[in-house]
């Protein structure tokens, strides 16, 4: 038991009703104490009014002012879920059916899915192969060209020396049109001038 | 399918907060409903004024719900709005400097209706009618010493004994060390005690 007087924070702690080990001293004090037993009464006394004091009431009408002011936001997923709902039927039989033409319309997708995809690659394949045959044919069709006009020894100088006989070939060509097409212009001039 | 239909009133702050948060305005509405009157009664206690405890409970409500997104379920919803119920009334107390209140209430009642919603009624309370009396009595002293405490352990006590708030809680709610809260509480019943003595003579 305590032999001094309760301090003010020990009256508190019996006022809100703690319990513990170190209450129990307390309270013993308050049971022997007449003086702190009147402290501690008169304590409870004002905190009993104070919990028995009423909540007041704002004008009628207050949510509606509230709500008024407020913005009701539906978040974008809740709205997709909303609208999603809708659609699915009220009676459980229609459900399951709903149910199984989805799972059926996904698995379709699914197939065409992989289908086209498939597809995709066969075509990509088919179309490289086509172009590579193409390329082929089209070198072919120029070798011939080239061996017709220039003859087959041009040819061969060009298969044998590769691109860069292929570039002396092509100025030398160049060359010869150029000096070819001065030549013309020079005859065309000289036979003009006697004519007037 | 139409959305299942909620009962509302039995579901709990936490529940109710999150069909705000889904955009539901009933449950805007039900949140309003559940604590118009504690917030109004903490806001009225702390400016002693109806007009404008009405304005600050609406901008109380206005930020709440216009925020419910921000609200997370693992606090005590109570606590969040309590907290900006007494944040507004205080912000309010700083820019008017009413720290001075008047013992006889709202300094503003000009109406019967303002003097009306000042007064302590406990007249539903199964009382003899000399207890009402002095029940009455203390209720109306209690208010006015209450209007005389210091803003800070107004709202310490009123979420203490008021509104059953423990110590922890009340913490929380005004960001204040949980030794700050109890030496406010304290001091507010110390204050209450003084003022009321006359009353026990």
């Amino acid at each position: 038991m305590q032999h001094r007087h309760l301090l003010p924070n020990e009256i508190d702690l019996l006022l809100d009703g703690e319990v513990g080990f170190g209450v129990a001293p307390l309270r013993a004090h308050v049971d022997d104490c007449a003086e702190c037993r009147a402290r501690l009464d008169e304590a409870r006394v004002v905190a009993d009014a104070l919990e028995r004091l009423p909540h007041f009431v704002p004008r009628s009408g207050f949510a509606d002012r509230v709500m008024a002011q407020v913005q009701v936001v539906e978040p974008w997923h809740v709205a997709a879920l909303a609208t999603a709902r809708r659609f699915v039927p009220e009676s459980r039989p229609l459900r399951a059916l709903a149910l199984a033409g989805a799972g059926l319309a996904s698995v379709v997708i699914s197939a065409s899915a992989v289908w086209l995809a498939f597809s995709a690659d066969l075509g990509f394949k088919s179309a490289s192969f086509i172009a590579t045959r193409a390329r082929g044919a089209m070198v072919d069709a120029a070798g011939h060209l080239f061996e017709t006009a220039f003859g087959s020894g041009a040819a061969d100088a060009v298969r044998t020396n590769g691109s860069m006989a292929l570039a002396v070939g092509v100025v030398a060509l160049v060359a010869a049109v150029g000096a070819a097409a001065f030549g013309f212009r020079a005859l065309a001039t000289a036979s003009r001038q006697r004519g007037s | 399918m139409a959305p299942p239909t909620l009962d509302l009133a039995n579901l709990p702050d936490a529940d109710v907060a999150r069909l705000a948060q889904q955009g539901r305005e009933p449950a805007f509405r039900e949140l309003v409903r559940r604590y118009e009157r504690p917030v109004f009664s903490l806001v009225f206690r702390m400016v002693r004024d109806t007009a404008t405890a009405e304005d600050l409970a609406q901008d109380t409500f206005i930020k709440v719900l216009n925020h419910i997104d921000k609200y997370r379920s693992e606090f005590k919803f109570s606590s969040w709005l309590f907290k900006i119920a007494n944040n507004v009334a205080i912000d309010h107390l700083r820019r008017r400097q009413l720290d001075t209140i008047s013992m006889d209430g709202s300094p503003n009642a000009s109406t019967a209706a303002d003097i009306e919603a000042t007064r302590f009624d406990i007249a539903d309370k199964s009382e003899s009618a000399l207890d009402e009396m002095e029940a009455k009595e203390l209720g109306s002293e209690i208010e006015r010493a209450i209007g005389a405490l210091r803003p800070e352990y107004r709202s310490c006590i009123m979420l203490r004994h008021v509104e059953g708030r423990s110590y922890e809680e009340i913490a929380a709610t005004l960001d204040l060390p949980l030794g700050t809260v109890k030496t406010y509480i304290h001091r507010a019943r110390h204050q209450l005690r003084e003022a009321l003595e006359h009353l026990r003579e």
